[in-house]
Formats: structure tokens, C-alpha cells, sequence
């Protein structure tokens, strides 16, 4: 009897750690030990150019104070979100032609996987002679980056609607355009966001090597001039930023697709 | 009201060889008829039903529909899926009135119609539910509606109640022998189920496999209207002597087709 009470309250317990758990938040917590474990490092590593997380939140205080930073975030903003727009309606456009029409996707397919698994970075010369060392540049950069994996993953959701959908909508009459619009843009939507999801990270890597190997402006300018001086602080400083921005522009697509895929049923995501 | 002559139709597999999935098939449907179509598995009743909604082409003969050849989808026919086929994203509402939409009805009208037929299917109070919220019973309901609310003068009914289970399928039963006998459009409703055949039919067409023809049309004498009551016409003895008759049919197909390894 009283052995069988001891597993029942050992097995309680045990339930009761695991609920507790699950009210840890777990982003915040990750963040945390990452920032202590980096401090930690930097401390004890005693090396120049791994300064610890103390250090490079001061110097990121300082090059804001100065000036230096704001100006180079907007520069470095507005070339993301140039090359982004492009990525995103190009990718969709071209994305949907593929996954529709087997001839599209015969004469363009060898072109997108090419340029998706190219790196991006070889083209920089060729855009460099085409749009000179200025914004153009840096925007076709970033569209290098982001544009295939839309176009991949459009082409594929496009392509992975489920055909008694569409018999459906044919058998009420529904031509080509209803049917792309009524039918397989909202079922492809959930696979087309992740492709957007992809999209934007690889847009903020563009961006920042555009920035650093083409035309030197917004941020990528202050991390060529601060590597050039062996200043790591500044570079990691800088680095935070540009995590800071790749963050910001997930969320933004993470809003949308949670307005866009709300009737994508809540089990098949994972909640644990 | 439908006229099939000489429909024949072949498919070609992964291999390149062809399968004759319909041959010769010659069929009347009457108007207001209620015409079950019975058969084993790959007897081509499914791809009979898609030609005459226009879905899938065929090699020969012709489908006429109130003496107009069909030659795609159109306003007098509409499809009741066995897979509900429903919008996921899409709330009870907008899918009962998808068909309407598509055909350029004003959202106004396409609502009222959609919450009136809402109403004949049972689903009030659930018009701003999504498919996935509902059972597959009232998943087919909204299946029905949809199909119902662009009136159609033929309802194409693809093994609909094929994916429920035996209580909601002997209710849906009920409700759709009411509906029926309310509105009378012409039926056409592929079923596996001989019980279902013979409770829902005026007639039964018995098709058989490899290639799919038509082997017998059985007509159906139980009294109508039936909606009352499904489970007493089950007991009587027209009912049993139908079902018998078309299981030793059914029984010598398979028995035909077993030394061929073709079994299904």
C-alpha cells in the first residue's frame, strides 16, 4: 500500500516537473544561455578578437550614439526591402508559371536550380559593371540570394494541390484564372510562406554581402572599414544589428502567414 | 433526360498497354429519375459519372443531356464528391456558395441561397465553421448543398457516403431521399453497397468489370416516398429479393474473373 502511494507521488512529481517546463518560455531562455555562454567564452578566451557580449553591447551603445549606425541600418533597409519586393512578386510570378505549366517548368527549371545552389557572390563583378557601385547592385544581389527559393517553393506548393480540388472547381464551371485564384494560390499558401520564410533570411545574408563586396554602404560599409582595423567589436556589434533586422523581417512574414494559414489544422504543426 | 450511346473509354497505364475502363455502354436516365449505379471496384461506374459531368474525356459515342451533346462541366449538372472535395480554408458558407460564385452569381444572393440550403441539410448555426471542424457527415452535407445550390436538373453523386460511417450514412440516406423527393432532380448515384442501391434506386444499373459495360438494369418496385422510413424497406420482402438477385450477380462476376488473377 504504501510502496504503491510512493510511485504514485514519485510519478505525480514527475508530471508536475514536466508541466513546468512547458511554461518555460523557450526563445527568451535559449537567448539568455546563449548571451552567458558567449560572455563566458569571451571572458576566459582572453582573446582580441573575440570580445565578450559586455563589450560589443557597449561598442553597439556608442556607434549609435555617434551616429554611425542609423543612417547605415536605413541605406541597408531600404536595399532589403527593394530586393525583397522584387524576390517575392518575381518569385511568385515565375514560381506559379512552373508548378502550372510543364513547358515552363521544362525551360526554366535547369536555370532556377542552377541559380538557387550557385553562389550568389560570383555574380557580383557582372552586376557591379551593369548597375555601377550603387544601390542597383546591392538589390540585384539580394534578389540572387532570395528570389529561387520562392521560386522553388512556389512551384512545388503549386504543384502539391490536391487534384480533387480542382476537378472540383472545374465541374461548377471555374476557368483557369478562378481556379488559380479561388483554388491553388489559398491551398499553396502555407508551402508558399515557408518559401518566403527562407526568402527573407536569405535576402538579409544578400544584402549584407552586397554590401561588403560591391558598393560599400549601410551597414556592410561599417563592417568592411571596422574588420579593415581588426575592430571585432564593432564587427559583432554590427552583427547584432543584422540578426536584429533578419529577426524583424521573419516576424513580418510570420504575421502574414499566420493571417494567410489560419485554417491549416493546429495538430499538424506541433505544440510541444 | 441523359442519353448515353456506345460510350467507350480506355485508359493507357505506365507500361503503354490499355485498359478498357467502359465499353459500349448504352443508358437512359429519365427526368426525376433515381438512378443507382452498382458495380465492383474498377468497373468504370466512377468514370461513367465523371463523363457525364464532363470531367473526363472519352474515346467513343455520346453523352447527351436534354438532347445537348456534353462536351465540359455546365449549369444543368453538379457533382457530389465521395472525398467532400470541400474548401479547407473556406468556411461552411462560402463553400456551399463556391459554385455559385464561380458561376458569377452576386455575393448577396449567393448567401442567402447558400444559408437557405444550409438550412435543407441541416447545418444551421454551423455556416461560419471551416470543413475541418466537422465530421464527415456534415462535411457531405455541405457537399450536398453546394451541389444543390446552383439547382442542377442532374445531381451527379460519386459514391458519397462512401466515407462515413454506417449511422451517419443511413441518416444522410434519409435526408437525401427527402430532399429528393421534395425537389425531384434527376439522380445519378454510384454506390458500392447493394443495400444502397436497392433502398435509394428506382432503377439499379449493374456494371460489370474489365471492361466496364452495363450487365443488367434491375428496376425497383418499393414503394415510394421512402424518407420515412430507410429500416422497415430494408425488411420487406421486395427489398430482400432484389438484394439476393443482384448478389448472385455480383457473385458470378467475381467468380468469372478469378482465374484471371483479377480478382478485386
Amino acid at each position: 500500500m504504501n510502496a504503491r502511494d510512493g510511485v504514485v507521488k514519485v510519478r505525480s512529481d514527475v508530471v508536475k516537473v514536466r508541466h513546468g517546463l512547458a511554461h518555460v518560455p523557450a526563445a527568451p531562455v535559449a537567448l539568455a544561455a546563449g548571451a552567458a555562454a558567449w560572455e563566458l567564452t569571451g571572458r576566459l578566451a582572453d582573446a582580441s578578437f573575440f570580445p565578450p557580449i559586455s563589450t560589443v553591447l557597449a561598442r553597439l551603445a556608442e556607434l549609435t550614439g555617434d551616429g554611425t549606425i542609423l543612417p547605415a541600418l536605413r541605406d541597408s533597409l531600404v536595399n532589403l526591402a527593394l530586393g525583397l519586393v522584387i524576390s517575392l512578386v518575381g518569385g511568385l510570378v515565375v514560381g506559379v508559371a512552373m508548378g502550372r505549366f510543364r513547358k515552363v517548368e521544362a525551360a526554366l527549371g535547369v536555370y532556377v536550380y542552377a541559380l538557387l545552389t550557385a553562389p550568389s557572390l560570383v555574380f557580383a563583378p557582372v552586376f557591379f559593371s551593369l548597375f555601377g557601385a550603387g544601390r542597383g547592385a546591392i538589390v540585384a544581389v539580394v534578389v540572387t540570394y532570395a528570389m529561387f527559393v520562392v521560386i522553388v517553393n512556389t512551384a512545388a506548393a503549386i504543384r502539391s494541390v490536391p487534384a480533387h480540388l480542382v476537378e472540383m472547381a472545374r465541374s461548377y464551371g471555374a476557368g483557369e484564372v478562378q481556379v488559380l485564384l479561388r483554388v491553388m494560390l489559398p491551398a499553396a499558401a502555407p508551402m508558399i510562406m515557408a518559401g518566403a520564410r527562407l526568402g527573407v533570411g536569405r535576402a538579409v545574408t544578400g544584402m549584407i554581402n552586397g554590401e561588403m563586396f560591391i558598393a560599400v554602404v549601410g551597414l556592410g560599409h561599417i563592417v568592411t572599414e571596422a574588420g579593415g582595423r581588426f575592430d571585432s567589436a564593432s564587427v559583432l556589434a554590427v552583427l547584432l544589428v543584422v540578426i536584429a533586422v533578419a529577426l524583424g523581417a521573419v516576424a513580418l512574414v510570420q504575421a502574414v502567414d499566420r493571417r494567410v494559414t489560419r485554417w491549416v489544422p493546429k495538430t499538424s504543426r506541433g505544440h510541444r | 433526360m441523359i442519353k448515353i450511346r456506345g460510350l467507350g473509354k480506355s485508359f493507357t497505364g505506365q507500361d503503354g498497354s490499355t485498359v478498357a475502363a467502359l465499353r459500349d455502354v448504352d443508358l437512359d436516365v429519365g427526368a426525376h429519375e433515381f438512378l443507382t449505379v452498382l458495380g465492383p471496384s474498377g468497373c468504370g461506374k466512377t468514370t461513367l459519372l465523371k463523363a457525364v459531368a464532363g470531367l473526363v474525356p472519352w474515346d467513343d459515342g455520346d453523352i447527351l443531356v436534354d438532347g445537348a451533346p456534353v462536351r465540359g462541366p455546365g449549369p444543368d449538372r453538379s457533382v457530389v464528391f465521395q472525398d467532400f472535395a470541400l474548401l479547407p480554408w473556406a468556411t461552411v458558407l462560402d463553400n456551399v456558395a463556391f459554385g455559385l460564385r464561380m458561376r458569377g452569381v452576386g455575393r448577396a444572393e449567393r448567401e442567402e441561397r447558400a444559408r437557405s440550403l444550409i438550412a435543407t441539410v441541416g447545418l444551421t448555426g454551423f455556416e461560419s465553421k471551416l470543413p475541418g471542424e466537422l465530421s464527415g457527415g456534415m462535411q457531405q452535407r455541405v457537399g450536398i448543398a453546394r451541389a444543390l445550390a446552383v439547382r442542377p436538373r442532374v445531381l451527379l453523386m460519386d459514391e458519397p457516403f462512401g466515407a462515413v460511417d454506417e449511422q451517419t450514412r443511413r441518416l444522410l440516406q434519409e435526408e437525401l431521399l427527402s430532399i429528393w423527393e421534395e425537389h425531384r432532380p434527376t439522380v445519378v448515384f454510384v454506390t458500392h453497397s447493394m443495400e444502397e442501391a436497392v433502398l435509394l434506386g428506382d432503377r439499379v444499373v449493374l456494371m460489370s468489370a474489365r471492361p466496364g459495360r452495363i450487365a443488367d438494369i434491375v428496376p425497383v418496385g418499393l414503394p415510394r416516398p421512402r424518407a420515412g422510413d430507410v429500416g422497415a424497406l430494408g425488411k420487406s420482402g421486395e427489398y430482400a429479393e432484389i438484394t439476393a438477385y443482384l448478389w448472385d450477380r455480383l457473385r458470378a462476376m467475381h467468380a468469372e474473373h478469378r482465374p484471371a488473377g483479377a480478382a478485386s
